[in-house]
């Protein structure tokens, strides 16, 4: 299957810095997520995505054309949700989105009916004739989702579309959002900071860090493999040196321990070994397990493990919190 | 079961689209009359409309006026070419003009960059150079409507009270004179207001500086020519004045500079459009849209 965007080493450099420095992708269809801190460099890539950029080096192809040579073909064929929030006030709805489907090139009878029609499958249906300056930032998020597939693009590029969503509103965009990828076919490229919305959404994942490929792949490949064992010591009264020991012993033993309190993320080379590993430190130290479970690896882990490497993305600030990329 | 043949679902939901796609043609054409539409303030709420048409119904006043008084004046006692001619009807309206378009590219242009549909446009099948086409349209059209319009409903006016030009030869070289006078002062102000409205975020600040730069450029030319004693070819800097001199010259009359020659005048007129023009293209090809 042909990558929906691909790049040899890309590099945009702009006076005063590099935002993208040899960047080499292959993006699937599917749903992508585009992740990285504020700077990754992602904003730049889907600019040159558009050709509203052109690289200072390097080439990038979308859907098979060259975004600075072909761009009036290819963007015909592209939706785009840009991440700024400020849209045309005075203007309605249903108007902002049948206009653009215009200038997307459908005759003015389509536009108008498929500008209801996406309208109504984000769920803004009831609301279309409403002024977008009166509209929630969660509905305008919808209007600009709806803009963006109204004119049936091959692929959609949205560029932070929960942002500024409350929970609930988030989960039914990123529903949206999936539903234009299973029910129409439409493929999407949208950009987060925000890791467990494109795990939990996108099929694909290109994790940036100050312009350079943190990751690239499939969910699966990336996020699906383990991620180690977590354990639950209990701390006992007669022997509380037993949790010290047991973490002792897992170092000696080669494996890795991420330690709070008593609860350790132990990351090894192989499962099954660092199973055998913990029931033998713990069988040592006769210390008693409260809780014992396989982690999944997240992106979360891939960007830590990124930052222990050397780099410190967003501005030194390390991994944490797990809702949002270092 | 009655079945009829002629059942169909007019409302099927979201679905994909085969049908043919109408390019940057269609898109230059989307933007401009959308461009129009929002300078006019249609389907916008009540207030936007309020400037606009306070503008069209100064410009459209004297014409309704002057074809009143052809209309009702008894027998040939007046007779309507002696209130305003079609060159001099202008004279009425210059300052309708120079506010419409100062009001006209600010929303054009300014608003584009400052609510982000300026990158919304620019990630459709147009690029800066089709998209600044559009807006061109946008703004001449739209200009046309005051210096095209009430010169047009003097023409059909005097026409219908029977003291329009004689002949249809006259009445067609009459209206290929109004059209050409119209294009003439829509395309340096045109050009001119796109590139203050190119230099700056603020609609107000472009207005203002719209009506500064229409306003000052006679000063200038006068303290050149007259204060300074220099070449009357100084007018030519004059703004305010070489559209409207340009009209008199298609009508084939002398003007208000009749040192001048016409090939002067129309000199004048490219060169405030080129110069207008030229910004713009210079402004947004820096412009950097998105990072």
């Amino acid at each position: 299957m042909s990558p929906i965007i691909e790049t040899r080493g890309l590099v945009m450099e702009f006076p005063s810095t590099k935002a993208l420095d040899g960047l080499d992708l292959a993006v699937p269809p599917g749903v992508t997520g585009l992740v990285g801190a504020n700077g990754a460099g992602k904003t730049t890539l889907i600019s040159l995505t558009l050709g509203l950029l052109r690289p200072s080096a390097g080439s990038i192809s979308v859907l098979g054309l060259d975004p600075g040579s072909d761009g009036p073909t290819l963007r015909a064929m592209i939706g785009y949700g840009p991440e700024r929030n400020v849209l045309p006030d005075d203007l309605r709805a249903y108007d902002f989105v049948r206009h653009l489907a215009e200038v997307k090139g459908l005759p003015r009878d389509e536009a108008r009916s498929r500008a209801s029609d996406s309208l109504y499958l984000v769920g803004l249906g009831e609301e279309r004739f409403r002024a977008l300056g009166t509209m929630s930032t969660g509905q305008r998020q919808r209007v600009k989702l709806a803009q963006a597939i109204a004119a049936d693009p091959k692929f959609i590029v949205l560029d932070e579309p929960t942002d500024g969503l409350d929970p609930v509103q988030r989960d039914e965009m990123l529903n949206i959002i999936r539903q234009v990828n299973r029910e129409f076919g439409i493929d999407v490229m949208l950009s987060s900071h925000v890791l467990e919305e494109v795990e939990r959404v996108c099929d694909n994942v290109v994790a940036l860090d100050h312009g350079t490929l943190v990751a690239q792949g499939s969910m699966d490949e990336l996020a699906g493999v383990s991620g180690g064992i977590e354990i639950e010591l209990v701390e006992l009264a007669d022997r509380p040196e037993s949790v010290d020991q047991i973490e002792r012993l897992l170092r000696e033993g080669g494996a890795t321990v991420d330690r709070a309190g008593t609860v350790f993320n132990v990351v090894g080379a192989a499962d099954d070994e660092l199973f055998d590993l913990v029931a033998a430190s713990v069988a040592a130290t006769g210390g008693r397990i409260r809780r014992l479970a396989q982690r999944r690896r997240s992106l979360d882990d891939i960007f830590t493990v990124h930052a222990d490497s050397g780099s410190q993305p967003d501005g030194g600030t390390r991994a944490g919190a797990r809702s949002s990329a270092p | 079961m009655n079945i009829r043949g002629d059942a169909q679902i007019s409302a099927r939901g979201f679905q994909p689209y085969h049908g043919p796609r109408s390019g940057v043609a269609g898109a230059v054409r989307s933007v401009s009359v959308e461009s129009m539409r929002a300078t006019l303030g249609l389907g916008r709420p009540a207030r936007t409309k309020i400037f606009p048409v306070a503008a069209v119904a100064i410009a459209y006043g004297p014409a309704i006026v002057f074809v009143g008084i052809s209309v009702l004046s008894p027998g040939d006692l007046l007779d309507p070419n002696d209130v305003a001619d079609y060159a001099s009807y202008y004279g009425f309206i210059t300052l309708a003009i120079i506010l419409f378009s100062a009001l006209v590219a600010p929303e054009v242009l300014v608003s584009d960059r400052r609510n982000g549909m300026l990158a919304m446009y620019l990630s459709t099948p147009l690029h800066r150079g089709t998209y600044l086409t559009a807006k061109m349209i946008a703004v001449g059209l739209t200009l046309g409507l005051v210096t095209l319009g009430p010169p047009i409903l003097v023409l059909l006016g005097y026409t219908f009270d029977g003291s329009g030009p004689d002949g249809f030869a006259n009445w067609m070289a009459t209206l290929f004179r109004i059209f050409v006078s119209g294009v003439a002062v829509s395309a340096a102000l045109t050009a001119v207001s796109m590139a203050a409205s190119s230099l700056t975020d603020r609609r107000a600040f472009a207005a203002i500086g719209i009506v500064l730069v229409v306003l000052a450029s006679p000063i200038l030319a006068a303290a050149l020519v007259e204060g300074a004693g220099l070449s009357p070819y100084w007018w030519m800097l004059s703004l305010f004045s070489m559209p409207f001199e340009l009209v008199n010259r298609i009508y084939g009359e002398a003007g208000d500079f009749p040192e001048l020659s016409t090939a002067a005048v129309i000199a004048a007129n490219i060169m405030w459009t080129v110069i207008g023009v030229a910004i713009v293209i210079w402004r947004y090809s820096k412009l950097v849209i998105a990072r």
